[in-house]
């Protein structure tokens, strides 16, 4: 979440930190290695096995991802921003609570949110035929949730939050004077917003849509789940199901590919997104009554609501409690070996907090010098270990599999490998933070402190830290989170008795047995609110 | 949106507490989900005296259904207290991967696959060590991998399973190349390209019948509509539930299935003249090469094989032990009534990659 408030400072030139770009430049490097590696070993993949990939896969992998990609990222911009318009420029009942409702399937993994519209919607065997059938006396066509339109259906119900959010803060950011504009030259309500609010925003929506579009590319476990094959379940099955590493390469080299190129499109539009406005004539735009639409709309908006929190957490919630309360299935789900259910909650903890720890750490010295130091390099520093974005779990994992097995097997088959997949995967969001936290805070501050004698690093320690440590926790919090629901670089990276609670709702929900699952995702989804509700609090989205 | 905080919270200690007491209690041994009229472990089985002098983490990967192999993961524990069992489950691909992945950096003790074709490759690549547990002598010789690298511990049939509300016994395909036939578009069920059982059964195929014949039979399910689900649990609660009138499982999920008490029958299919036979296969296990424990790994296959093993895999589960003179579940048929496909698993590895190929150009979901 960017603020969109232009920063006057202009910062003094400095000459560069030799250490800060060393630092810097190593964390670059961290982030390069395995993305280098996969390339490498792509284009040395052996001629055969291109062809073998050509001929079978790749055309329809290619289309399968592109189609998916493309129809999530409309499907997730366009109930994104209706939602956001409804709850931010309308005066639609019960708008403060919807704001909340509406940001919060982002607690929910799109995997176990599949998970419970598979068991409702599955052709005659789900609960929702079922009733209709026994209503009717006689099977009713319903759509399937499996396939493209499933995934579809399914992956743009837990993603829209990201354009929700961003299209959010900028439908309360727009400044009044800009529509009242439009509506002295003739336009109505409607048309306005059409021709000038919707265009206003586009920056910001776009570099959130591209946001969705890059969460797609690296989807495993919804697209595995309801069986539709793209780029990032077809190298896992390589991954998994061959040991000739070069297709599974191959496949990944392609997917990184068009992930760079969208990441591109994303980093570009952020930097044009610092929409400028005068803040000393900003007033909030009113609000539009909705007069005989108010019911329609409500109506939209408690669907949306349902579909994408209220019905998975009741129905995960419902299970969960079947499970607790009979015995048997509970004593089945609370062992594993002889790990416990407690020690998949300290797996999953432990590890996604030491990622986001690690993760914010490594951050601060690449915003440091982007922030202080703005330079060519050091704009490309920053860029370049936002890579993370565009490299899929499933990637991250055979990167790591390959090179640390090579080159430091001690790290091999311990849970570190895994935190350091997480890192890798979601730095990005740390980095992005510290920055945004930096660009707040004045030089002027630093300046003082080295005035009155201090050096570089406790500048650092003494002034710098302190001041920005709420934006730091923000990036931490993101981290967090999103390594709680990583599947697919758990599942392949994890050493054995270190089962996360994600992996334990995948190793239930895939063998069918969606009420052993439940507790686990009811608990992944819970541990995910806590986090996400300090992030909306934070940004002053909610009050 | 201040209650709704405190009841998140609430809610989140709640569920941790309630996780962290089931946690303490667990020591009773059955498996609800699979097995609703479960035997509690150890009131069938001898009483074992638990054998202490067994000490220190026992990494096991398991291509095997969890739910299946828990139980018997429970009765080794009770056995052996003082082992710490390491559990990886996956598929048995994917476990095997890792394990070549890791020969100059051995993980694991022991591997347990639903299937042979996977230890046998296994052992082609220098995976396994040597171990001729006691019991070994007597398992029937197709059973006992190559220089002791592997041994057997359950047998499995592949069969059709179909909803008896849907389908008269008379009805029921008795061939699985009757499943490609279209009167049957739509109605049937299978595992997918990525379940151990699904991938030997190809294996099996394409070695009975060459390669040609069995991509033939592949495309004929595809073209008619068969719905392959991630594993047999799907198949068999589905056509328990009459979502599809036939199944193809191995035979212990229709017993699953008819023990929740579902109306479906099953048959052993391909018995008729000039037919393969029916095609089964065996659930195995081996230890890996640099076990760090290798006390606890040999203990381990030795309660495999031992009767208290093979009958809670025969009574939980009903497979069909390997080791004679263990009793089949009272309600499962026996094979001697069954003429069996005669498989030869030698060239394993072989036989695994062109499966993998195979199933790559018909596009198997």
């Amino acid at each position: 979440m960017q603020r969109w408030k232009n920063f006057l400072q202009i910062p003094k030139r400095i000459n560069i930190s030799p250490r800060l770009l060393l630092a810097a430049g190593l964390v670059a490097l961290f982030v390069a290695i395995p993305l280098v590696y996969i390339f490498f070993r792509a284009f040395t993949g052996g001629a055969d096995v291109w062809i073998r990939l050509l001929q079978t896969r790749i055309l329809k992998l290619l289309a399968n991802t592109l189609l998916l990609t493309a129809a999530v990222t409309c499907g997730a911009t366009f109930v994104g921003v209706s939602m956001a318009f409804l709850t931010e420029r309308t005066n639609l009942p019960g708008r403060h609570l919807f704001r909340w409702m509406l940001a919060l399937p982002l607690a929910i993994p799109a995997y176990i949110g599949g998970i419970v519209h598979l068991t409702l919607l599955r052709p005659r065997g789900g609960v929702i035929p079922q009733l209709l059938e026994n209503w009717f006396g006689q099977p009713v066509p319903t759509p399937s949730p499996l396939g493209f339109w499933g995934a579809a259906f399914i992956l743009t119900l837990f993603t829209y939050p990201y354009v929700y959010l961003l299209s959010g803060a900028a439908f309360r950011s727009l400044n009044a004077s800009l529509e009242e504009a439009a509506r002295t030259f003739g336009r109505n309500n409607w048309r306005t917003i059409w021709e000038v609010t919707l265009p206003a925003l586009r920056p910001g929506l776009t570099a959130g849509a591209l946001l969705v579009a890059l969460d797609i590319l690296s989807e495993y476990g919804t697209v595995a789940l309801l069986r539709y094959e793209t780029f990032s379940s077809a190298i896992f099955v390589q991954l998994s199901g061959r040991y000739d590493r070069s297709a599974a390469s191959i496949l990944s080299g392609i997917l990184i590919t068009i992930a760079i190129i969208i990441l591109w499109g994303e980093l570009r539009l952020q930097g044009q997104a610092r929409y400028t406005q005068m803040d000393s004539q900003w007033r909030p735009a009113s609000l539009l009554p909705l007069n005989r639409w108010k019911i329609p709309a409500l109506l939209l908006v408690l669907l949306v609501v349902s579909a994408s929190l209220l019905v998975p957490v009741f129905v995960l919630g419902y299970w969960s409690l079947t499970a607790l309360l009979d015995p048997e299935t509970l004593s089945s789900i609370m062992r594993s070996g002889s790990q416990t259910f407690g020690d998949y909650i300290w797996h999953s903890l432990w590890s996604s907090a030491l990622a986001a720890l690690i993760a914010v750490v490594l951050s601060l010295p690449v915003a440091l010098l982007s922030v202080r130091y703005p330079s060519k390099l050091s704009k490309a520093i920053s860029r370049f270990t936002q890579i993370g974005y565009a490299i899929p779990g499933v990637v991250v994992a055979l990167s790591l599999v390959l090179l640390v097995n090579q080159f430091l097997p001690f790290l091999y088959a311990t849970p570190l490998i895994v935190v350091m997949a997480y890192v890798l995967r979601h730095m990005p969001q740390a980095i992005r933070a510290s920055e945004s936290a930096l660009n707040q805070l004045s030089p002027s501050m630093e300046e003082a402190s080295r005035t009155l004698g201090r050096t570089s690093l406790q500048t650092i320690f003494q002034v710098i830290l302190p001041l920005i440590l709420p934006g730091l926790m923000a990036g931490a919090s993101l981290v967090f989170l999103t390594s709680l629901k990583e599947l697919p670089a758990t599942l392949l990276l994890r050493p054995a008795g270190f089962d996360t609670l994600a992996v334990r709702v995948w190793i239930w929900a895939a063998e069918g047995f969606y009420i052993q699952a439940a507790p686990a995702a009811l608990l992944l989804v819970l541990a995910s609110a806590l986090p996400l509700y300090f992030l909306l609090r934070r940004e002053q989205i909610f009050k | 949106m201040k209650n709704s905080r405190k009841l998140t919270i609430l809610l989140f200690v709640m569920m941790m507490l309630v996780s962290a007491c089931g946690g303490g209690n667990t020591v009773s041994g059955e498996d609800a989900a699979v097995t609703e009229p479960a035997l509690p472990v150890g009131t069938e089985a001898p009483v074992v005296v638990a054998d202490e002098s067994v000490a220190g983490d026992l990494v096991i990967y398991s291509g095997r259904s969890e739910t299946l192999v828990q139980p018997v993961l429970d009765a080794f524990q009770a056995a052996y207290p003082n082992v710490n069992i390491l559990l990886k489950s996956g598929s048995n691909s994917e476990l095997a991967n890792a394990l070549i992945e890791e020969k100059a950096n051995p993980q694991a003790d022991v591997f347990i696959t639903t299937e042979i074709f996977t230890v046998q490759s296994m052992y082609q690549q220098d995976v396994f060590q040597s171990y001729r547990p006691a019991a070994a002598d007597q398992l029937p010789a197709e059973f006992i991998g190559p220089e002791d690298s592997w041994v057997g511990i359950t047998r499995r049939a592949r069969v059709i399973m179909y909803n008896t509300e849907l389908l008269g016994a008379d009805e029921v395909p008795t061939s699985i190349f009757e499943l490609t036939d279209p009167k049957w578009k739509g109605q049937i069920a299978a595992a997918g390209s990525t379940n151990g059982g699904m991938q030997a059964q190809i294996a099996a195929m394409s070695q009975l019948l060459g390669e040609e014949a069995t991509q033939e039979w592949l495309t004929g399910m595809i073209a008619n509509e068969v719905t392959f689900f991630g594993g047999h649990t799907d198949v068999r609660k589905a056509v328990g539930a009459g979502e599809f009138k036939i199944g193809l499982v191995n035979h212990y999920y229709y017993y699953l299935q008819l023990a929740e008490g579902s109306p479906v029958g099953v048959v052993f299919p391909d018995q008729g003249e000039g037919e393969i036979g029916l095609i089964t296969n065996a659930t195995a296990a081996g230890i890996v090469q640099g076990s760090k424990n290798l006390s606890a790994a040999q203990a381990f296959i030795d309660f495999l094989l031992s009767p208290e093993g093979q009958e809670l895999f025969a009574e939980l589960n009903y497979e069909y032990p390997l080791i004679p003179g263990v009793a089949l579940h009272p309600e499962v048929q026996s094979l001697d009534e069954y003429r069996l496909a005669d498989v030869n698993v030698a060239d394993a590895a072989l036989n695994l990659d062109a499966t993998l190929n195979l199933i790559e150009t018909v596009g198997l979901p």
